[in-house]
């Protein structure tokens, strides 16, 4: 009965303190909101996003038609045609344009020379046509692309792999067309076709999901609405230290110390209430993303089919977000020194743990400590169980160091405050 | 013969880094029924004393025992018979009243029952009943002053200890406070009172002590102190002579 009047002498400080349910509620639903607005462009940079790109064609012949007509069913680039090369300069030069492709002239004419020189060596060296004399020596083709400086690494591969692949496209069909031209010169009668060079190989993209039905990949909502529960979830801390330390100047904690048999129940109850919360916000950060994510045009979040290791995380991340909140509220004597000392913590060890930006791509270093972060346990079971419908067996590695981390957080507390209650 | 409900012997506490011991080889003894008050300038050593006979601060040297059970080791079963109303106010400020007290109460481990027949009792006794449903950070001083009161005698413990119970009330409500403890007093309930005011002592204490600088300089009945040192006319003027006139911080 202790524990559950606890609980309910916590509720009803909550629910009367204004800040505190704006703080363990409002914020972090705008908080993932946001987060998942800002960052869905930069998730979509391989997937989703079409970049303009100037064309300034000089050549005026097949080759850049042909460059133009590839582009066309490009998903990521879209050509725009400028064939003044100072304007095109400016515009790349001024950041209006994030690149630009310079095809010089008489590429399509150079092309062709050096194509039937190819293979007119070939057949020389074939012995089916005779020796001819060879005209002057041909340079090669200088397609020039010219970037933005603050264009991303990404986009820059993106484009040059499109050109080559392109340009490798066109090549191999024109010495494919003047082989064919050369050997009907010598066979006469010989019908000249366009041989299909599509699909001599594909490549399937696929994940290595077992729930490919769902085609899960990790865009900015899938992301960010686990990332940012975590970080809500651990500023628990903040109404947990923020209302332990008033308690504890005002002098009801006093009270509550001499009061016989009530140091467990208060605690427990503490962290029984405060484990609520944490779940109680996570049920609705998820509801969140799935539900108003689409109304806001982001993709709706995915949870995967193992409900229970879900729940069994959230639990987990719960109990160390608690325990942690518990800890700092204990250990520091003042709200200041508490809330400043845990707020920066949690930033820390969130961006530490990948909630900021995914681990995979920070440095190896970097990388190495978020193994340490307990917000990169939840993180990376959230992400094994919504990206691969991970077993609960396989996430229990992590959900372990989580429970691990709670239960010494809150055995510290204890400990803490039993040895400051007796001095 | 009476009980001693509270024997202190020879205790000693120095606080880490500080040059003088709070309370030094200190011994009192306090009997059942009594209402017994501990008085003293600032820095004398009654919360210290006070602090220790809750169990909340160990001694260096020496034992104190409540009830006839030792602090030390039957700490949790003498907190049961004990209530303590400190001198901060120790309440939730923007629960209610009622939800105040019916918290303490269940944390002293009362059915609910018994809790709403006290928190009625004791509200109608200290004129709160109206405020009952009216959160603590609307009150006046007096007000929660009374209702810090209320929550140290819930579970009607044996012994009350209260630290400085009547600190920036009106007179209406110290005069309230002040007969409610005589009156309990009368029920055998042994009382320890910390205050500066030698006024209210010398009204409501059957009892006194005088510490200084952690050390006991007097004690007795009021009359015995005042005998103790003749040529003074209140209890004021003997405190005075005894602990000097410097100002203490």
């Amino acid at each position: 009965m202790k524990i559950v009047a606890t609980i309910y002498k916590e509720f009803l400080l909550l629910v009367r303190d204004p800040g505190g349910m704006t703080l363990l509620f409002l914020m972090p639903l705008a908080l993932v909101i946001v987060m998942a607005l800002v960052q869905d462009a930069p998730f979509r940079d391989y997937q989703e996003i079409k970049l303009d790109v100037l064309f300034a064609d000089l050549d005026h012949d097949s080759l850049g038609t042909r460059i133009q007509q590839a582009f066309h069913t490009s998903p990521n680039i879209n050509l725009v045609e400028n064939n003044d090369t100072a304007v095109v300069n400016d515009l790349v030069h001024s950041g209006e344009f994030k690149a630009a492709i310079i095809l010089p002239a008489d590429a399509s004419k150079t092309l062709r020379q050096k194509s039937n020189r190819v293979i007119n060596d070939v057949l020389v060296n074939a012995g089916l046509v005779a020796e001819s004399p060879r005209p002057v020596e041909l340079t090669g083709i200088r397609i020039t692309i010219l970037f933005d400086p603050v264009i991303k690494a990404n986009y820059k591969q993106v484009l040059s792999a499109a050109i080559e692949k392109i340009l490798t496209g066109i090549q191999a069909e024109w010495i494919l067309d003047e082989l064919q031209g050369q050997l009907s010169e010598n066979k006469p009668g010989t019908k000249k076709i366009k041989p299909d060079l599509s699909g001599l190989i594909t490549i399937d993209q696929t994940y290595a999901s077992e729930n490919a039905a769902t085609e899960l990949e990790l865009n900015s909502v899938q992301h960010n609405v686990p990332a940012w529960t975590m970080f809500a979830m651990f500023f628990i801390l903040y109404p947990l230290a923020g209302n332990y330390i008033k308690e504890r100047e005002e002098g009801s904690l006093l009270r509550l110390r001499l009061i016989s048999g009530s140091g467990l129940p208060v605690v427990t109850g503490k962290f029984a209430f405060y484990f609520g919360i944490c779940l109680l916000q996570f049920v609705l950060m998820i509801l969140v993303g799935i539900y108003v994510m689409p109304l806001i045009g982001l993709k709706a979040l995915i949870l995967g089919s193992n409900i229970t290791g879900i729940i069994i995380t959230a639990c987990s991340v719960a109990i160390a977000a608690t325990g942690y909140g518990t800890l700092i509220a204990v250990y520091f004597k003042t709200p200041q020194q508490a809330l400043s000392f845990g707020s920066i913590s949690v930033v820390i060890l969130s961006a530490f743990g990948g909630v900021w930006v995914p681990v995979y791509v920070m440095p190896g270093v970097l990388q190495q400590i978020s193994r340490f972060s307990p917000l990169n346990w939840g993180l990376e079971s959230f992400n094994d169980l919504f990206l691969r419908d991970a077993e609960t067996i396989l996430i229990l590695p992590n959900l372990l160091k989580l429970i691990i981390f709670g239960a010494v957080t809150l055995a510290a507390s204890i400990f803490i405050n039993k040895s400051r209650t007796v001095s | 013969m009476t009980n001693a409900i509270v024997q202190v012997d020879n205790i000693t506490k120095q606080y880490r880094g500080s040059p003088q011991p709070a309370v030094s080889n200190l011994s009192l003894k306090i009997n059942e029924g009594s209402v017994f008050g501990l008085l003293g300038p600032n820095g004398a050593g009654k919360s210290t004393l006070v602090m220790m006979m809750c169990g909340l601060l160990t001694p260096d040297n020496g034992s104190i025992s409540l009830l006839g059970m030792n602090v030390k080791n039957k700490g949790a079963a003498i907190r049961k018979q004990v209530g303590v109303a400190p001198q901060e106010i120790a309440l939730f400020p923007t629960l209610t009243a009622y939800e105040n007290l019916f918290y303490f109460g269940r944390m002293y481990g009362l059915d609910a029952a018994v809790i709403k027949e006290r928190i009625e009792s004791y509200l109608t006794t200290f004129d709160l009943k109206e405020k009952a449903n009216s959160r603590v950070q609307t009150f006046s001083g007096g007000m929660k002053r009374r209702l810090n009161l209320i929550a140290a005698l819930l579970h009607q413990p044996k012994l009350i200890i209260l630290d400085e119970p009547t600190s920036g009330v009106d007179v209406q409500s110290r005069n309230v406070i002040l007969d409610f403890l005589v009156e309990l007093a009368a029920k055998k309930t042994t009382i320890i009172y910390s205050s500066h005011l030698l006024a209210e002592a010398e009204r409501i204490c059957t009892h006194l002590a005088i510490l200084d600088a952690g050390k006991l300089i007097v004690a007795g009945t009021p009359g015995q102190v005042m005998d103790a040192t003749p040529g003074h006319e209140n209890l004021e003027q003997v405190f005075l002579t005894l602990t000097g006139k410097n100002i203490r911080d």
